[in-house]
């Protein structure tokens, strides 16, 4: 069976979550290839790397971004992604994950058009599969 | 002489009606304009009964009598404020008065005149029923009034004025020591304000904070208007004080409360958000793994699982017990203030990290002369002191013995304690505003939790005080707290 994904990528300082996560991708062979990024700091310093170097095919085509992150969280990464990501052909898909039910959250994820959703964790295994389908499709 | 009819037709111009007394018959006869004016009676035989018992008013009866006798039978001079009733049955007020005799020696008649003082009357009571009304508006408000000559500046200040400042009534303000009466940082605003008022007439309407004789700091609104000569010159400025003392405290007493209810419904916005956010991400990993459980097809990829799950329960004990220590924290505001001592609340900070400080080789340097004790509560000092001189420590700039530097003072009447370090310092620019926030870490340091200046700042602002910092990257970092 074919993977649905090419590359999916993991924005989340939660070890363990981030490991099921890894796990549900390996189980259900949602993606070809997976990578870990602590905070939004490291992911940025990816992206922008990725623009110096023109690798545009270690981009990947789906992002998983948490909120509550050290050093840099979610917002700020959203924030400074924006700028850059104008300068990439292909396209991302970029979903806010977290385990915040706070509205004002729900709502400020929403105001960035790149967010194609906000997702609460947990989230449910049918729900990731659908997800890497869709994004395929 | 005049005769009668000229007499009378003069008086008749002048609204003055008069009698004509015989003195030895005790004969009275009216003039015609008495009698018009209290509609042409018919008064019978004893006129001055008639008028005793119909005309005057019954209050000045016994006194006319008596003022009536000592004319007729002593030749004394009679002068009487009385209220007569007119043809249209109302009472006017009326002078009453006999006209001198010019002519030494004895004479046979008195002439007593009426004069309607009615419209006089009227003023004069208008008149102190609208001082009545003034002079309790001004002692019910504290309005003072005021007068500045803007030639001489001489000031006068009426009673009120003088009671706001605390001034005794005979005190007169000194022209060149005006100032004397307004808080230090008003008297450019206030001297401002004058010269625009007497140079160019602009009016003003302000709220000042002012100085009593005593030194006494309290607020007033103020209003001053230009007063000018008839060569349209301005001459002097003129206004009110209204002592507003007691509103503008309330007022800032309000505002006050509304700041604390304010960071207060923050701080409960922020530990709600991570309670849930805290918890849910717990729940939700054991969600997940209870998911992947009835997915995962090998012994091996279960057991790994369940270690997982091990992880979590540690992980939210621990976060249960950081929430808990939050609340707790909280709820020991119950407790009391009392004097705590700067250098035994530092002691026993030094004792609890005593190991941090002799691994890391750090030196604590403390400077308590200005200001030794605080009424605070101790626990909370010592908490903050631990967190500042923790973080400090935790911070340091590598290769080099981290210096501590502890300090207290007072300035203008506040009291304030600072910790500073030669530690690896903080971009402010990108940081400074999330400082204080929960769960962030601003190194990608091992020992950050993110949790400590939430918690001191916390603290500092349940205790009324605020915290503050400054930093420099690679120099080091001052933490200002103002109790």
């Amino acid at each position: 069976m074919e993977h649905p994904v090419e590359l999916a990528c993991i924005i989340d300082d939660d070890r363990i979550y981030v490991n099921l996560v890894k796990k549900i991708i390996e189980i259900k062979k949602l993606s070809k290839n997976l990578i870990i990024f602590k905070n939004g700091k490291e992911a940025l310093d990816y992206f922008r790397s990725i623009l110096e170097n023109l690798s545009e095919e270690q981009l990947p085509d789906i992002i998983f971004l948490d909120l509550n992150m050290p050093v840099m969280d979610g917002w700020e990464f959203l924030g400074e992604f924006v700028k850059i990501k104008n300068n990439f052909n292909k396209k991302i898909t970029l979903y806010v994950v977290s385990s915040s039910i706070d509205p004002r959250d729900l709502e400020r994820a929403k105001s960035f058009n790149m967010v194609t959703d906000y997702l609460i964790k947990p989230i449910e295994l049918k729900k990731f599969e659908k997800i890497f389908d869709r994004d395929v499709a | 002489m005049l005769n009668d009819l000229q007499l009378n037709n003069i008086l008749e111009d002048f609204d003055v009606a008069y009698w004509k007394i015989n003195l030895l018959t005790r004969e009275i006869s009216w003039s015609e304009h008495f009698n018009h004016l209290i509609g042409d009676p018919d008064p019978g035989n004893n006129k001055l009964e008639y008028f005793l018992e119909h005309v005057l008013h019954k209050d000045y009866r016994y006194d006319f009598r008596e003022h009536f006798e000592d004319l007729v039978a002593r030749h004394k001079p009679f002068t009487a404020e009385v209220r007569l009733k007119l043809e249209n049955g109302k009472y006017r007020w009326f002078e009453c008065r006999n006209l001198k005799s010019r002519e030494k020696g004895l004479t046979d008649a008195a002439v007593l005149l009426f004069v309607n003082i009615h419209q006089a009357k009227r003023d004069q009571y208008t008149i102190e029923e609208n001082f009545f009304y003034y002079r309790e508006t001004a002692e019910m408000t504290s309005t003072g009034g005021w007068y500045l000559d803007v030639k001489t500046n001489v000031v006068y200040w009426d009673n009120v004025t003088k009671k706001i400042l605390d001034c005794p009534i005979d005190y007169e303000p000194n022209p060149d020591d005006r100032l004397r009466f307004y808080a230090p940082d008003q008297r450019e605003k206030v001297e401002n304000l004058f010269k625009k008022c007497s140079v160019f007439g602009i009016p003003f309407k302000v709220e000042l904070k002012m100085l009593s004789l005593h030194k006494r700091e309290f607020w007033v609104r103020a209003t001053g208007k230009p007063v000018y000569n008839e060569e349209q010159e301005i001459i002097g400025i003129r206004g009110v004080y209204q002592d507003i003392d007691e509103q503008k405290t309330n007022e800032l007493n309000l505002q006050n409360s509304l700041d604390i209810i304010a960071s207060q419904n923050s701080r409960l916005f922020n530990f709600a958000h991570i309670v849930s956010h805290q918890l849910r991400s717990h729940s939700s990993n054991l969600s997940l793994i209870s998911q992947l459980l009835n997915e995962a097809r090998s012994p091996e990829d279960k057991l790994e699982l369940i270690n997982n799950i091990g992880d979590i329960s540690e992980n939210l004990e621990e976060a249960i017990k950081q929430l808990n220590n939050m609340v707790t924290r909280q709820l020991s505001l119950r407790k009391k203030r009392q004097n705590v001592s700067f250098k035994e609340a530092l002691d026993v900070v030094i004792a609890s990290i005593s190991s941090l400080i002799k691994r890391e080789n750090a030196e604590i340097i403390a400077e308590f002369d200005k200001l030794n004790e605080i009424n605070y509560i101790s626990e909370y000092l010592e908490s903050i002191l631990l967190n500042l001189i923790t973080n400090a420590i935790k911070y340091k700039q590598r290769g080099r013995k981290p210096i501590i530097y502890v300090q207290t003072y007072t300035e203008n009447g506040d009291s304030y304690l600072e910790v500073s370090d030669n530690g690896m310092g903080i971009d402010l620019d990108e940081y400074g505003d999330k400082m204080f926030g929960m769960y962030k870490t601003f190194h990608r340091h091992p020992e950050a939790k993110g949790i400590g200046l939430f918690i001191t700042k916390n603290q500092v602002e349940t205790m009324g005080g605020s915290i503050s910092v400054t930093s420099t990257v690679n120099i080091g970092t001052t933490f200002k707290i103002k109790f």
